[in-house]
């Protein structure tokens, strides 16, 4: 059984995906994608965050975003989805909590779909492919906005 | 088909290919099909619509899906199963979608559909009176035909 103290660490650093006060932030993730979920998942599970919950389309991401309300810090939001767009979910979850932290992540840089979700309340906007680095830069810088 | 339509896609499948499973990649020749054609095995399909309505189709064989679904999950598959056919979409969504997107920053509009996938043996796709290119993609995992047909709407 190793310990923590077998591994010296050379940067004593605090996982990004935890709180000041040592509590995980906690993550819903809508896409519908198993793929690309596991992806978000591994990225940020790595650093210390907390998935919540996933959700696989528009309704189930507001639904769940519903009832996982107020115990939830951040949304990734994917665009193209079946039976409701990450848009139109991103609208819906801002009307029911204008506070709410949604982040986009789409293989879509269109410029209107880009522009439109930031003027609804999208905080921040992902273009896939994901790379480790640009997901944990923009979640964190996200959740440090108030 | 208008050439301009093509461009964006062979761009976008030798970014992001290269991008998700490393360089080595070669373009092959680009060719027309016929409408009926066989399918490899694997053949992932995201729809257009928009000013234009057409279809894109990835196509491969089972063996070149399974490697290329194992390099993206960095972790080796057995089979195509739930995980490495949601790998496959994913990879063809996000293929057409950086495409649109360059094709949105010529003029054109176009939305897409969420990517199916279809795997079987001796296959064939038909389209209607409309004329497919191929963009031949060779990696080290095998070959990808890119299958492009976009027509004007009448």
């Amino acid at each position: 059984m190793k310990t923590k103290m077998d591994f010296p660490n050379i940067n004593e650093r605090q996982p990004e995906g935890i709180s000041d006060e040592g509590k995980s932030f906690r993550v819903l993730i809508v896409d519908d994608s198993m793929f690309v979920t596991k992806q978000i998942g591994q990225i940020l599970t790595s650093e210390g965050f907390e998935i919540v919950a996933t959700a696989s389309d528009g309704q189930e991401g507001l639904e769940t975003y519903k009832e996982l309300y107020p115990d939830i810090d951040l949304v990734t939001m994917d665009i193209t989805m079946p039976r409701m767009d990450g848009v139109t979910a991103l609208e819906k979850i801002i009307e029911f909590d204008k506070n709410a932290k949604v982040i986009m992540i789409s293989a879509l840089g269109k410029q209107d779909l880009v522009k439109k979700s930031l003027l609804i309340g999208a905080k921040n906007y992902i273009v896939k492919p994901l790379d480790r680095k640009k997901v944990l830069e923009r979640v964190i810088g996200t959740l440090k906005t108030d | 088909m208008r050439v301009e339509y093509i461009n964006p896609f062979v761009e976008s499948a030798y970014n992001v290919l290269s991008e998700v499973i490393g360089p080595d990649i070669q373009r092959g020749d680009l060719y027309l099909k016929s409408t009926t054609q066989p399918v490899m095995g694997v053949a992932a399909l995201v729809g257009l619509a928009g000013d234009v309505e057409g279809r894109v189709l990835f196509d491969m064989s089972m063996k070149t899906a399974i490697s290329v679904a194992s390099k993206m999950n960095g972790e080796e598959l057995a089979s195509l199963d739930e995980l490495g056919k949601a790998t496959i979409t994913e990879l063809a969504n996000m293929i057409t979608a950086q495409a649109v997107t360059k094709l949105h920053e010529l003029g054109f509009q176009f939305d897409l559909t969420p990517p199916a996938i279809i795997t079987g043996e001796n296959m064939e796709v038909s389209d209607a009176d409309v004329e497919a290119l191929i963009v031949p993609m060779e990696l080290s995992s095998g070959k990808i035909e890119i299958n492009v047909a976009i027509r004007e709407r009448a």
